[in-house]
């Protein structure tokens, strides 16, 4: 019926209408990568009226805790900036990569975010999407505030990019104090004293280690501590700097075989690559008493004291990962990282100084008091706290030489990834560590084209 | 008869001309009502479709605003990539596994409802849950009951003296895809039950009644009456089944995010991690591109073999 090919027609113009007219134009070629896509949401221009200055926050502070840290400060900011308007937006870790990446690509990121330093940052670095802070880091020598080591983890090129604020969290191996004391152990000083303790432990039917490594970041830790300690941070800084290593190096091949060692010795708790550490399942194991030890983060100091209490006062003890005898690597390294996480100013802020005005209020002495009460370690000079425990911390982190940032932040995403997926791998003995540093080496290559 | 005649005859002159006029405002009022669901259907859903066809033909980390176009390098890249052939292999093995499995005891369920009547009405509701439920709430639960140490199942297994079958469910590459997928089936089957339900009960009970009065078992009436009858149902449903397992993702990923080692790896979960973890936006459109091809083809190619004429 001629009334029904009609309405088909109008409706199949429409749609091909609706769909021709946004169409995104390719950039012509690698030399000018400056075309525009057409889909770009244009922000409707605001009159500057007083009060009327917008400034979106976003940060992964999920707990209460984290979140009234941030709110503190970011009142106190408001206070003294009344034309000021604050948007804050907590969001959980692994969404927030998602969505921070989908708001850059759509060109409409928020004004403040946080990351790890490292290679994520600089990917957006690159792409011309953060702002460069170095100006405003050196005036009146306000980067002489935080660690060096700090600051150094957010320079790229010369140029700072991020300001260093949450916590500084390094890997130690917690322990139960009570389970050791009744089988007589005591921290290790060595790794052979480790793996002394390793087969006690499992004779006493306790489970050495508890791992969860369904996320394949906290296994990570083990082989880059094994690299460490057996090559010193030298052979990792090579080779993801491209100047004269490679992932193929016999330090990193020895470290898998090592960690496959471990495997195969029963350290770790059964099902370690299905379980996951975001639901707690490594921190059950060490509630119940089936396992002994834990390779983690000091953050999870701060979890241990919110999740159970007990076991924080009367058991909860870390001790560094020990030394490798025939290891080139200084015993007081460490993985870690200082800062955690930094705040960086994307290009497309239409405030970027009062933003960044804002990020000080975050590391202010006040906030820097309140992150030590809430047992954190902020990255700044001279932090004193009197709990003994952050104490402990800061002593292993003052002592360290070098503080190796964990490598999946450190590298260029794609390669970071390659390296976790290897890693997991590794423990779950599906792959050699030959064929585990030769995919690294080819990823590398590929990622930095050398 | 005669005056009759004469007046329809009128009557139809006098209609002829309003059906003109008429018709253009007809075809004008099914298009406005039209418009807005195809307006939406366009920037939905076929926009997307084109720009991620669009986006596969480039190279891109996602946060730049500049694009390089390479042709059809990552058409290439994906046909020799490992990853993608093991991902779209067990897309297959659920795609069997869930037809194999899930309409089977769904349609169990139902018969079993439908026969039970009133009495079992309270089921209904209960074998309906797992449906109800939020994937992403079912996948920690269920993360939970695989625990080796101390899930449900790995308790109850040697609690009974069954622990020699207690495995790494979750961790083990050779046993998780099935643990994965075995709840999977718990949460769909209850949406084939309804669905064969509804159908079931479109079929009159006379039809029972006269089949049992020429002599049929229940067995007979239900192989060959009652599932004939369904099979415009069986149809959709397998179809449902078969789009749904070439594009799952949900439960994969809350359980083990197309782990360990790439054992649960997926065509949808392959693409998030290209497109969202590692920077490779164009790769990742690549994958989308290529899935939407793919279940298109399959589909249709289904959906025409079990194609029968309406009796």
């Amino acid at each position: 019926m001629r009334s029904k090919r009609t309405v088909a027609v109008i409706l199949a113009l429409v749609t091909l209408l609706s769909a021709c007219a946004p169409v995104a134009t390719p950039a012509p070629q690698a030399a000018g990568p400056t075309v525009a896509p057409a889909a770009q949401p244009t922000q409707a221009p605001q009159a500057a009226k007083p009060g009327e200055k917008k400034i979106t926050f976003w940060h992964i502070g999920s707990d209460e805790g984290s979140q009234k840290l941030i709110q503190d400060s970011v009142d106190r900011f408001i206070a003294a900036n009344p034309d000021v308007q604050v948007e804050v937006v907590p969001l959980q870790n692994d969404p927030f990569k998602t969505k921070l990446k989908v708001a850059m690509g759509a060109g409409d990121p928020p004004c403040i975010f946080p990351s790890w330093s490292g290679g994520p940052l600089y990917e957006y670095v690159k792409a011309g999407q953060v702002v460069d802070l170095t100006e405003w880091m050196n005036k009146d020598n306000y980067k002489n505030h935080f660690v060096d080591a700090a600051i150094n983890q957010a320079t790229f090129d010369s140029k700072i990019w991020g300001v260093p604020v949450e916590n500084t969290a390094v890997a130690l191996i917690f322990y139960n104090r009570q389970i050791f004391d009744k089988l007589g152990l005591k921290p290790p000083q060595t790794y052979d004293e480790l793996l002394d303790i390793v087969k006690k432990l499992k004779d006493a039917g306790i489970a050495p280690f508890a791992l969860a490594n369904k996320t394949k970041w906290p296994g990570s830790m083990y082989y880059m501590y094994l690299v460490d300690r057996l090559g010193g941070p030298d052979v990792f800084r090579k080779a993801a700097t491209r100047t004269g290593g490679s992932f193929e190096d016999p330090v990193f091949v020895e470290a898998g075989k090592r960690l496959q060692d471990l495997v195969k010795a029963g350290a770790f708790a059964e099902g370690y690559n299905g379980l996951d550490f975001d639901t707690g399942q490594s921190r059950m194991l060490q509630y119940s008493g089936k396992a002994a030890m834990e390779l983690m983060g000091t953050w999870n100091i701060g979890v241990f004291k919110g999740d159970n209490i007990d076991y924080y006062n009367n058991n909860m003890g870390f001790f560094p990962f020990p030394a490798l005898k025939d290891g080139k690597g200084d015993p007081s390294d460490v993985v870690g990282t200082i800062g955690d996480n930094f705040y960086s100013i994307s290009t497309k802020c239409k405030y970027p100084q009062e933003a960044f005005a804002l990020i000080k209020y975050l590391i202010d002495d006040q906030a820097v008091a309140e992150r030590g009460k809430a047992g954190l370690i902020p990255p700044v000079k001279g932090f004193m706290t009197d709990d003994p425990v952050l104490k402990q911390v800061i002593s292993i982190v003052e002592n360290a030489k070098n503080v190796q940032l964990w490598y999946d932040q450190y590298l260029p995403p794609d390669l970071g990834e390659i390296h976790k997926d290897t890693s997991q791998a590794l423990f779950g003995l599906t792959m050699t560590p030959e064929e585990a540093a030769k995919q690294m080496e080819a990823g590398a290559k590929k990622a930095f084209g050398k | 008869m005669g005056d009759t005649f004469m007046a329809t005859a009128v009557s139809d002159r006098l209609r002829k001309p309003r059906r003109r006029a008429s018709q253009r405002e007809y075809t004008l009022t099914i298009v406005l009502f039209l418009l807005p669901l195809f307006a939406l259907l366009a920037v939905f859903i076929i926009w997307p479709i084109i720009s991620s066809f669009q986006l596969s033909l480039t190279k891109w980390n996602g946060i730049t605003t500049a694009r390089e176009f390479i042709g059809f390098a990552n058409w290439l890249q994906l046909l020799r990539d490992p990853v993608f052939w093991k991902a779209l292999a067990n897309n297959i093995l659920i795609v069997v596994l869930s037809l194999v499995f899930q309409l089977p005891i769904g349609m169990a369920l139902a018969v079993l409802l439908d026969k039970g009547g009133k009495r079992l009405r309270v089921f209904k509701t209960i074998y309906f849950f797992p449906l109800l439920m939020s994937s992403v709430a079912s996948g920690i639960l269920f993360k939970y009951v695989y625990d080796p140490t101390f899930g449900l199942v790995s308790s109850f297994l040697r609690g009974v003296g069954l622990g020699s079958l207690v495995r790494n469910w979750l961790g083990d590459p050779q046993v998780v895809l099935f643990s994965v997928l075995a709840v999977i089936c718990w949460e769909y089957i209850p949406f084939y039950m309804i669905l064969f339900l509804a159908a079931m009960t479109g079929i009159p009970e006379e039809l029972h009644e006269a089949a049992v009065i020429d002599g049929a078992t229940e067995n007979q009436y239900f192989w060959r009456i009652t599932l004939p009858l369904l099979y415009g149902t069986i149809r959709v449903a397998a179809a449902l089944s078969l789009i749904g397992s070439l594009k799952y993702f949900d439960l994969i990923w809350v359980m083990t995010e197309g782990g360990p080692t790439r054992a649960t790896e997926l065509m949808a979960t392959y693409m998030v991690k290209e497109a969202f973890q590692a920077f490779h936006m164009g790769y990742g459109s690549t994958i989308a591109s290529a899935m939407f091809v793919i279940i298109m083809v399959i589909a249709l190619v289904v959906l025409r073999i079990t194609r029968r004429k309406e009796a």
